[in-house]
């Protein structure tokens, strides 16, 4: 067995719900505090994500694996549980947020790739490099106000994945541009596995699945059904999925 | 110590946050940059011809300097007190504005905050330039009093980084908060000495005698945090002396007071945004 790149240990996320808008001051001065409903996402979450993996969280609609997902990249926090990452990580939740729509792309570029923690040093070494896989040519100097919205999320995607982390944490953005950028960009996430980087990733898509992953783990209504190699595990949850 | 060490390490995107609040705002516009300086302008041709010489509010020469000009008196006062505005206004906006980035990518959030409060803190020191630019060119020796003020300005913005940090928490939970600001700002420009000069309170507060026990109008009025620097300020550039060891010790406590507060408010409340947004 080989060290595990990330180690997700008794995870537990709540959110509050709170009934309609009750958060205003009025509410709060009224009742003293406001109402809420606790809803637990995620439920004791244990498991291990191999170093060098591309490792899937699969499950249905509600089942709690976007949740798992911005824990893992620390948007948000888990309130019971710890996580913990060995090496750098990056999260690849939507592409193009940040962009400043008045800005050019090149300005972009420096923009959002400080963001996702690139040095200026980083950025100018791949600026080419950046510029030439989104496709967007002689637009790179355009405010982004004017791209297309393809052009926009492969220019982000560019940047995102361009940043080349230790581990990196995508949700469902593969499924960004055309059919030929999209092979592309499966190409990337390979290169990227093949130099040991680790690859978390959540996917409605059982065709990414079966192609890509070699670990998954099977989140149900915000518990962990099964963890483990991939095609057994990804079987029996198409099965289940079925079932239904 | 590791939020400072985050935050060190972030510094590039704190840069560059700060060049698209300053570049992006005026992108689009033929002046561009020109407004932000044309703002302040157009108010003290207001405040100059309304305070000035209508309501004839005399501040008196400067001393030692000589200076006997209303509008410049008037400048050292609302230049800070506008940058300190727009400081915790966007401040306090900053997360509530940039909830897609937010609930999107991990990075110190604390970043955002700084941008706004940056960016404005920019604005101002153009502007406080060109102040000292016309405060030579009417006859008045003030540059060897500019590194002191330089220090001032450092204290002040740090001071409204701290309510810009406090407020941008609060106005997430409850966005009734940017509305009681902005017209708690209003009311702090008229509670504070921009307009008119402080001895004219002082005067009121003589006649009108103590409140409780010992404690003066002016007292109470002295508690506005603003209304120290405002001092500090003036007696720097428009009286062109060392300001007063009282008013300085009490700015560098309202500063370490508002940024402590502001740094463990949002400590505490930062890692919670991104659900509450």
């Amino acid at each position: 067995m080989t060290e595990p790149a990330v180690v997700v240990d008794h995870v537990s996320k709540k959110f509050r719900l709170f009934k309609e808008n009750n958060r205003s001051l009025k509410s709060v001065a009224m009742r003293g505090r406001s109402v809420h409903e606790d809803f637990w996402a995620v439920r004791d979450v244990s498991f291990e994500v191999p170093k060098g993996s591309t490792f899937g969280l699969i499950g249905r609609n509600g089942s709690g694996k976007s949740t798992l997902l911005k824990t893992l990249a620390k948007i948000l926090y888990p309130d019971r549980g710890t996580i913990s990452a060995d090496g750098k990580l990056a999260a690849m939740l939507e592409v193009g947020s940040g962009f400043h729509p008045e800005l050019s792309g090149r300005e972009n570029i420096y923009l959002n790739g400080s963001i996702l923690g690139m040095s200026r040093k980083q950025i100018n070494a791949r600026l080419d490099e950046i510029i030439d896989f989104s496709e967007v040519g002689e637009f790179i100097d355009q405010p982004v106000k004017n791209y297309s919205s393809g052009m926009y999320v492969r220019l982000g995607f560019s940047i995102a994945i361009t940043v080349r982390p230790d581990i990196l944490v995508v949700d469902e953005v593969l499924a960004v541009g055309d059919s030929a950028f999209q092979r592309k960009s499966a190409k990337k996430f390979e290169e990227l596995r093949d130099g040991g980087r680790t690859v978390i990733l959540v996917t409605h898509s059982m065709a990414n699945i079966r192609n890509m992953c070699d670990h998954v783990a099977w989140l149900d209504r915000g518990k962990l059904v099964r963890v483990g190699e991939a095609a057994p595990i990804s079987a029996e949850y198409e099965e289940f999925m079925r079932s239904q | 110590m590791t939020y400072f060490r985050d935050l060190w390490s972030s510094r590039e995107l704190l840069l560059n946050l700060t060049m698209r609040e300053i570049t992006g705002r005026y992108k689009r516009t033929v002046l561009g940059q020109l407004w932000s300086l044309l703002n302040p302008l157009a108010s003290m041709l207001v405040y100059t011809i309304v305070f000035g010489i209508i309501f004839r509010s005399d501040p008196g020469p400067g001393d030692p300097s000589g200076l006997d000009v209303f509008a410049l008196w008037l400048l050292c006062g609302l230049l800070p007190f506008q940058f300190f505005q727009n400081a915790v206004n966007g401040g306090m906006g900053a997360i509530w504005a940039n909830t897609a980035l937010v609930k999107k990518v991990y990075f110190p959030r604390t970043n955002l905050v700084l941008a706004a409060t940056f960016s404005a803190a920019f604005n101002w020191g153009v502007e406080m330039l060109i102040l000292i630019v016309a405060i030579l060119v009417a006859g008045a020796f003030v540059l060897p009093f500019v590194p002191l003020v330089l220090v001032f300005m450092v204290l002040f913005a740090l001071l409204a980084t701290g309510f810009g940090l406090v407020l941008a928490v609060v106005n997430v939970y409850f966005q009734d908060m940017q509305h009681i600001i902005g017209i708690a700002l209003r009311l702090l420009m008229y509670l504070s000495p921009i307009v008119y000069p402080l001895s004219y309170v002082a005067a009121r507060s003589e006649s009108f005698g103590p409140v409780f026990g010992s404690v003066t109008l002016l007292d109470i009025y002295q508690l506005n945090p603003l209304e120290r620097f405002i001092n500090v300020f003036r007696q720097l550039l428009y009286d062109n002396r060392v300001p007063d060891l009282s008013d300085s010790m009490a700015c560098v406590a309202w500063t370490v007071a508002a940024l402590g507060v502001g740094i463990l408010v949002f400590k505490k409340n930062e890692k919670r945004l991104a659900e509450m947004l």
